[in-house]
């Protein structure tokens, strides 16, 4: 149920690609996060999704047809930054809304806006970046759309408007409503979607359930006695993603297979094999490129 | 129930391991007894604050595991199957512990003999000596 396949996906602003040959299926009736370091694309591939950007080629589809504006009614977005217009109040912005989209319910939109603390007589002007934030999401969340696409649709909110959005996003999934949201606040994505893609340099690097995720991808760790061992062929296992070493310590990133290499690293002579966890910033940090990944940056500084 | 289930979505164990490893130790516990009903989905995944497809993969597989059971329409319960699904439920979360600690045993290049020791030591702590409670 409203599954959206973007196939090969280009955007080229001037000289150069924002988005650059993206292909990504998303599931209907769920809530699929999107990951990436920023200038990654992600919000160039909303604009796509929305009809609000023109692709340079590729295509998008929902439920296999391309987008049309009937359709328009059954997608509700939050934009990175807010669309509201200074000089109307929170109130005037519901009603523009309820004329917009027959779906729409202003009952709906003001019961948010209570949750969330918003007044609604205050001028837009007048409002905090996260109250802006929450009237975004609670005009989405009203319109009663099929699919939501939240770009950091919890941006400048408090931790406890955080977990509201959150909950509205369980909510509508739980109602077989599909959700496609983008943060940077990865803890949020780790929690609220099913499955996630990272985009890096307007390409899709990883995709999956983000459980699959956690339980494949593992550190298999040991130590040598000395410093003269071999791994045997376990670099050239296709399961192995990098192998780090540091003298007599290898920490080896496997997408799959981690009890396997771990028999085999500890049958090439290493001790204390360890298998351990990885979250999702683990996770993310490994997948994307290295000249964007802070860790990365922290880890040549510090060995230098 | 929700009570007794907490998730950290932080941490590197799938979110839906981590509510199966809950929910049997709660059946372990006797937290939750023979067919005790268990929250909906939808209710879990709003109380946890996490996606429902997760908790629904969880109940899947508890269902696989036989710990619970869900009929269409009514919900999911705990088995009920006659006797007390706990200390099976138990005795499966004993094994799982006991796994962890011998493989890091070994890992550090224990052998059979100097494990037995270690075990028959932590077994007396933590269970009494039975020499001595004989005597």
């Amino acid at each position: 149920m409203s599954s959206i396949t973007i196939s090969n996906l280009r955007k080229i602003y001037g000289r150069s690609a924002a988005v650059d040959g993206l292909s990504l299926e998303i599931p209907g009736a769920t809530v699929f996060g999107l990951l990436g370091p920023n200038g990654a694309g992600k919000t160039t591939t909303f604009k796509c999704m929305l009809g609000l950007a023109r692709p340079t080629s590729g295509e998008i589809r929902y439920d296999g047809k391309i987008l049309t504006p009937s359709m328009f009614e059954r997608i509700a977005y939050v934009p990175e930054r807010s669309v509201l217009y200074d000089w109307m109040t929170v109130e005037e912005h519901v009603e523009m809304n309820r004329r917009a989209f027959a779906s729409f319910s202003s009952a709906r939109a003001f019961e948010l806006l209570a949750t969330f603390n918003v007044e609604k007589h205050k001028r837009a002007r007048a409002l905090s970046k996260g109250m802006r934030t929450a009237v975004m999401v609670a005009l989405a969340f009203a319109q009663d759309a099929e699919i939501l696409v939240l770009d950091e649709p919890t941006g400048g909110l408090d931790p406890i408007n955080q977990r509201h959005v959150l909950s509205l996003m369980i909510n509508e999934a739980a109602k077989g409503r599909s959700i496609i949201f983008s943060s940077h606040q990865i803890g949020q994505v780790e929690r609220a979607a099913e499955q996630i893609a990272v985009i890096d340099r307007g390409r899709v690097v990883l995709q999956g359930l983000v459980d699959d995720l956690k339980g494949d991808r593992k550190i298999v760790e040991g130590i040598f006695p000395d410093t003269a061992y071999t791994l045997d062929g376990i670099a050239s296992d296709a399961r192995v993603a990098r192998v780090d070493r540091t003298e007599r310590i290898v920490r080896i990133l496997v997408t799959a297979g981690a009890d396997e290499i771990a028999a085999r690293l500890s049958a090439s002579g290493a001790m204390g094999v360890r298998i351990l966890d990885l979250n999702l910033e683990d996770i993310f940090l490994y997948s994307v490129s290295p000249g964007t990944a802070t860790a990365d940056i922290v880890a040549k500084g510090s060995s230098s | 129930m929700p009570a007794v289930l907490t998730v950290d979505p932080r941490s590197g164990v799938p979110i839906y391991l981590q509510i199966v490893e809950q929910i049997k130790r709660s059946v372990a516990l006797g937290v939750l007894q023979n067919g005790e009903q268990l929250p909906t989905v939808k209710q879990l995944a709003l109380d946890l604050t996490v996606n429902p497809n997760t908790v629904a993969r969880a109940y899947r597989d508890l269902e696989r595991e036989q710990v619970i059971e869900t009929s269409p329409g009514r919900g999911s319960f705990v088995r009920d199957g006659g006797p007390a699904e706990s200390p099976r439920v138990a005795a499966e979360i004993g094994a799982d512990a006991l796994d962890v600690a011998l493989r890091e045993a070994k890992s550090v290049g224990l052998g059979r003999s100097e494990v037995r020791g270690l075990f028959e030591t932590a077994l007396a702590r933590w269970f009494g000596d039975n020499e001595a409670i004989t005597e």
